[in-house]
């Protein structure tokens, strides 16, 4: 029982910050996908709204999807339509506490905080089960079990290939693997640094839903999948949440991998968010460059390779240790 | 253990089918059992308004049937009517026909290229970055006929005896240089998209059109050269000076997406390579026997009926008209390939996955104004 | 279960308030202080301009105006620089763009299709063939214009109208909604 009113007042403070600015970050990433991806393809993303560049484009998209009516299939499960997306949103908020952002600047600084984040981070499939099976359509049920049966498989490749930085640094602790990696980022360390990032990537890829693993998202196959039947509001927290993940993971991939708020001459959190966003760039190139994997290939890939690539890198991390 | 089959209905709204098509598809577990296309949803009658305008003023209308390719279906049925007229189209009519052809070949295979590649990778990942590099080269190839015929997409260019406009100056150069950047594009999208495993995975060995199975349902164009049998009219049966044209009949080996992708990329080369040489080689004269063919009436064919064939990009277009000596025809009958491409889907599909659905779909090349009319 | 738009009764489905449940009485209760017309008109405008501004239409081409639409989401034309993203899924959508010929096969689906669609939603008519029947007007399986099947806001003709004819015809699809409805 934590009795000091401090610790209280900080949580929910600290909190409610924290998930502020992730979701200005988070609306504002849309805008920055948008533009990139026009670019990518030689045009201009949003202009018009808010000249110049529509930089008031997300803060349109937000007002006008509150304004939307909510519809309700007849037939759907009431309580499963109704919570899905807040068991698909929460944890991808939740993600955002054990991450240090600067020295000292950690909302709840977890002595397990990567085991914290990969169990909150596997709670999101049980939302788009609900969403997919709440819906009441044959395509939203067979896109929900697509979806879990991707993240799923890409779990166990992803908590492996994450130990191992866990692993070379003792803790589980993330501010103190950040502080460890002052020396040297983990990414330079000579062989399993790079590997380990690349499993990673393409683990991460996976459990994030992004191309070119999006099958959940299949728009072209069934009809933009388990979020079908939702509108307005609840569809914008599908939507918030895929980004909230990705902005989770980005963070955490900086922070294990690349140093967290570790540099010189700038502070702390500029650092951090250079590294973040350096990530979130890789993620969206990576994007609109591939054509999307069939789902069984995606499974396959991840039973058949990344499994137990991701075994054979833990042992030699394990031997390294040693 | 046999998991339960259930009915999933793709269509006919619905984002990637090239139209409205509505497949019924069986489907235990990720399996396909079996596919039945249901189509109609796009029938307007063309045959019954062939009989009911005249053969001057049908010709643009019946662009709208095969609309990512209007000459094709002009081509057809103007090489009909003269059929039965008996008219000699004069010869620099016949290069320009052949141009404009040509032309349409490049602009649709794009369309096509861009349309399978934003169904294999999504609305919303890399299959839309070659969507739109496509359709911006399209653009370019969109220009010159817009230059030249004054629409973008439904030209209205041909009618029966000749040719409407003639080229406007200054054609030629700006036609090789947009034709030069566009087949180094085309180059470097073959090479992006062959060299990339994800898309070799998905499209090798998925949907297979044996050559005989081709043979017994009729399908021609891209789909029976990837199959390996080199059948194109335009060779086969030339029409409209095609004969002086140099140009190679690309085929694949085993009939199947990717086969068809490489075959249809060949030809975009070729109708380049076509359209420079009928340019370079475009003779002197009229572009239409009599210029009073300009007005409606005057085009009365005696009676009889005739039969054209045309190599579109999909495949064979044929037109049967039958004329009873009036300025209408008695009766229009369109053979077109779509229609057979949409059948090919019962054979071809069960088997794969539910993912392979829409890369089969969209490496058949149907366009539902063709298979409805 | 009639189709047309005679048989549905004029409204089609049409909400003529303003707001609708519990706004309309959050709006009638500030609207009852002295100034309260100013909060709920400035409400309406930013309510208005959100609306115009992030426009998501429903991917429905028919026939051949679906590649000029086609052409006018691709690179040239850009239409992400109005904040219009194409969506696959009626529910999320804004406004459906019918898009070429109306048979009476697909009126059933188009019909279906529209009363899926949240509130508050518009469609936009593109193309003779939409608007009128076009070419086809007068033969048996076509319907003369999808507005005798659903309400229509905007009518942008052409067969098929040029990628700059639809940008002017979601423009004032944008300046109609900014209007208010």
């Amino acid at each position: 029982m934590i009795a000091d009113i401090w610790t209280w007042i900080w949580a929910f403070v600290g909190g409610a910050i924290l998930a502020f600015i992730a979701i200005l970050i988070i609306a504002y990433l849309t805008w920055i996908e948008r533009k990139f991806a026009g670019r990518a393809q030689s045009r201009i993303g949003p202009y018009w709204v808010g000249r110049p560049h529509g930089w008031l484009q997300p803060i349109a998209d937000v007002i006008k999807i509150m304004l939307k009516e909510d519809i309700v299939p007849e037939d759907a499960d009431k309580i499963s339509f109704n919570l899905a997306p807040m068991f698909v949103f929460v944890p991808a908020m939740m993600l955002f506490a054990p991450i240090p952002i600067s020295e000292g600047l950690v909302l709840s600084d977890l002595t397990l905080g990567l085991l914290y984040f990969l169990a909150v981070s596997s709670l999101s499939a049980i939302g788009i089960f609900m969403a997919g099976w709440g819906s009441n359509s044959k395509y939203a049920m067979l896109s929900g079990m697509r979806t879990v049966a991707q993240m799923i498989s890409y779990e166990v490749p992803l908590v492996l290939t994450l130990i191992v930085p866990a692993l070379s640094y003792g803790s589980f602790k993330l501010s103190e693997i950040v502080e460890l990696q002052k020396g040297g980022w983990f990414l330079t360390k000579p062989f399993i640094g790079q590997t380990t990032f690349l499993l990673f990537l393409l683990a991460g890829l996976a459990e994030l839903k992004k191309p070119p693993f999006d099958v959940p998202e299949a728009e072209s196959e069934l009809v933009a999948g388990f979020s079908v039947e939702y509108s307005g509001m609840k569809f914008a927290f599908f939507y918030a949440a895929e980004y909230a993940h990705l902005l989770a993971v980005s963070a955490l991939g900086a922070v294990l991998f690349l140093g967290g708020w570790d540099g010189p001459f700038i502070p702390g959190f500029l650092w951090f968010f250079l590294k973040t966003f350096f990530l979130l760039f890789l993620i969206l190139w990576i994007r609109w460059s591939f054509i999307r994997v069939r789902i069984d290939q995606i499974i396959g890939f991840g039973w058949k390779f990344l499994f137990p690539l991701s075994i054979l890198n833990l042992a030699i991390a394990g031997l390294i240790v040693l | 253990m046999r998991e339960e089959e259930i009915v999933l209905s793709m269509g006919p709204q619905h984002p990637s089918t090239h139209g409205v098509l509505r497949l019924i598809l069986r489907v235990a577990g990720e399996e396909v059992l079996s596919v039945e296309p249901e189509i109609g949803y796009l029938h307007r009658g063309f045959e019954k308004l062939g009989e009911a305008s005249s053969y001057i003023g049908y010709t643009p209308i019946v662009d709208r049937q095969d609309y990512l390719t209007s000459a094709s279906n002009e081509f057809a049925f103007c090489l009909a009517a003269e059929r039965i007229a008996g008219i000699e189209v004069p010869k620099r009519a016949q290069y320009l026909r052949v141009i404009a052809a040509e032309l349409n070949r490049i602009a649709s295979h794009l369309v096509w290229l861009g349309t399978w590649c934003l169904d294999l990778g999504g609305a919303l990942g890399g299959g839309t970055t070659i969507y739109m590099y496509c359709f911006r080269e399209r653009e370019r190839i969109l220009d010159l006929l817009e230059e030249w015929t004054g629409a973008r997409l439904l030209y209205g260019i041909l009618q029966p005896g000749g040719i409407r406009y003639d080229l406007p100056r200054g054609f030629h150069e700006k036609a090789k240089e947009s034709l030069e950047l566009v087949l180094s594009r085309i180059d470097e999208y073959h090479d992006f998209l062959s060299g990339n495993p994800v898309f070799v995975e998905r499209t090798r060995g998925v949907g297979v059109a044996s050559a005989e199975l081709c043979k017994a349902l009729g399908l021609s164009g891209p789909i029976i050269r990837g199959a390996g049998i080199p059948f194109d009219v335009r060779k086969a049966m030339p029409y409209s000076s095609y004969e002086d044209f140099d140009f190679t009949i690309p085929t694949g080996k085993d009939g199947d997406c990717y086969d068809r992708y490489v075959v249809r990329m060949e030809e975009m080369r070729q109708a380049i390579r076509i359209t420079m040489q009928a340019l370079e080689g475009l003779p002197e004269g009229p572009i239409n026997p009599r210029p009073h063919y300009r007005s409606p009436v005057a085009f009365r064919p005696p009676k009889g009926e005739a039969i054209s064939c045309v190599e579109s990009p999909r495949g064979m277009i044929c037109a049967y008209i039958v004329s009873d000596g009036t300025e209408r025809p008695y009766r229009v009958r369109w053979r077109t390939p779509s229609f057979a491409a949409v059948q090919a889907m019962r054979y071809i599909a069960p088997g794969h996955k539910v993912a392979d659905m829409v890369s089969i779909l969209g490496s058949l090349d149907p366009v539902l104004g063709d298979v409805d009319r | 279960m009639g189709i047309w738009a005679e048989e549905r009764g004029a409204k089609m489905g049409i909400d003529d308030r303003r707001y609708s449940g519990l706004f309309a009485d959050i709006a009638d209760f500030i609207e009852g202080w002295p100034g309260g017309s100013l909060i709920t008109t400035t409400a309406d405008k930013l309510f208005s301009w959100a609306r115009k501004s992030s426009l998501w239409p429903l991917t429905f081409g028919l026939a051949c105006c679906a590649i000029e639409m086609m052409a006018t989401f691709a690179s040239r034309f850009d239409l992400d620089r109005f904040g219009v993203i194409l969506r696959a899924s009626p529910r999320q959508s804004d406004v459906m763009i019918i898009a070429g010929t109306v048979t009476e096969k697909m009126a059933l689906p188009i019909v279906r299709l529209y009363e899926q669609m949240a509130e508050p939603k518009w469609v936009i008519s593109m193309g003779s063939c939409a608007n009128t029947g076009g070419v086809f007007r007068d033969l048996y399986p076509v319907v003369p214009g999808v507005d005798k099947i659903i309400p229509v806001d905007i009518y942008v003709p052409g067969c098929p109208p040029t990628p700059e004819a639809l940008m002017e015809g979601i423009l004032a699809l944008q300046r109609k909604v900014m209007e208010g409805r």
